[in-house]
């Protein structure tokens, strides 16, 4: 392939982007801006996917995650590295979310959850059909979970993490994690088989 | 509360999560297999486990301005809550200029970043209080090298770039440099 010589050369990447978590964060807490954008973009993704199952929509999610992360910035400074910047951060977006929630009270009816529903397709199109109603009663079932288990259900179906650290995430007992777990998926199961 | 998030155990007397999780990871036991009890939380289990991957999969990503408004949101933090304690006092003939300690931390940093092998981690600096007199800083920095570099020589090295960092990009004569190294790391 020839490259046209007038071609603009990219810039390098910024150096923060080969740096460690530990470093960054040690940065960030000492006000380097730059540090602290690279961590924010490292975990963006993965507390954006929190936020929106926990609230059910992208405006709110977006939302959500912005405030959290202009949270943390002002709250660095305290952030001792007895848990990871990873599991803060999910402390912070799951509190705001709750919180959000909370306010939002009366739930928004199940029905006008447009947005939740409309999953984009794949597949074959009789295949992407039922793959579609599936994952759409999932998250009608999902929503109808009361928000502290369906946020412990989410950090642990949907991004894997461990009970223990859902516990410092939630500031719930590691038992009652466990408990909530175990109810909303009974319960989604449950739904799951009406829908069936 | 805790009573209240206890788990009913089955009707066999099996522990309800453990038999969910044992269905999922495909490990029942012979009792789970042919227990009726088990049986059932295990094809519920089964029965969620496929959607349930599929709406892991999805990845939904946040748009672009989201971080560039929280970069904007910080950048004003910033200049907004700057304090004079934050500032570090520059020699000039012409009256005194001030730098914030995080846009000083930060060129030192970027100036140790640039020695094969070392990368700067935390950079205090202090400046002794302002007497009139040409004031000097003090930093104290912490960094990470790569396995099988020479510390001695790198450190006395970076003890050197620091000093000349203070003197002719920040202009600021550094009297002490405290340099500790706090991790290694492997590759490049």
């Amino acid at each position: 392939m020839r490259v046209s010589p007038s071609a603009p050369v990219p810039e390098p990447p910024p150096p923060e982007q080969g740096l460690d978590e530990q470093t960054l964060v040690v940065r960030a807490r000492e006000g380097d801006v730059r540090a602290f954008s690279e961590l924010a973009r490292r975990h963006q993704d993965a507390l954006y996917r929190l936020a929106l199952r926990l609230v059910g929509n992208s405006s709110d999610a977006e939302d959500a995650l912005q405030e959290s992360l202009i949270d943390a910035w002002r709250r660095l400074v305290r952030f001792r590295a007895d848990s990871s910047f990873s599991t803060w951060m999910y402390r912070i977006v799951t509190n705001r979310c709750l919180d959000l929630l909370r306010r939002r009270r009366p739930a928004v009816p199940v029905d006008q959850l447009a947005e939740e529903l409309a999953a984009p397709a794949a597949g074959a199109p009789e295949q992407a059909a039922e793959v579609d109603a599936g994952l759409a009663a999932l998250r009608v079932a999902l929503r109808r979970l009361p928000d502290e288990q369906r946020a412990c259900w989410v950090l642990r179906e949907l991004e894997g993490l461990g009970y223990a650290e859902i516990a410092e995430i939630t500031g719930a007992g590691e038992t009652a994690v466990r408990g909530r777990i175990h109810r909303a998926r009974t319960a989604l199961a449950g739904e799951m088989r009406a829908w069936r | 509360m805790e009573i209240e998030e206890r788990i009913e155990p089955l009707a066999c007397g099996r522990d309800a999560a453990e038999v969910w999780d044992a269905a999922v990871a495909g490990r029942l036991d012979e009792h789970a297999r042919s227990c009726p009890h088990c049986g059932a939380a295990a094809a519920d289990a089964l029965r969620l486990d496929g959607v349930v991957h599929r709406l892991a999969d999805e990845r939904p990503v946040p748009p672009a301005s989201v971080l560039d408004r929280v970069m904007n949101a910080v950048a004003d933090t910033v200049i907004a809550e700057l304090r004079p304690q934050d500032l570090l006092v520059l020699d000039s003939p012409a009256g005194p200029a001030r730098l914030s300690r995080a846009a000083a931390a930060r060129v030192i940093r970027h100036v140790v970043d640039g020695m094969d092998g070392m990368r700067a981690r935390s950079c205090r600096i202090e400046q002794d209080p302002d007497t009139g007199e040409r004031t000097t800083a003090q930093v104290a920095i912490t960094v990470t090298a790569r396995f099988g570099v020479d510390l001695a020589s790198v450190t006395a090295r970076v003890r050197q770039m620091v000093l000349a960092a203070g003197e002719q990009a920040l202009g600021v004569p550094v009297s002490r440099v405290d340099i500790t190294v706090v991790d290694l790391w492997e590759g490049p």
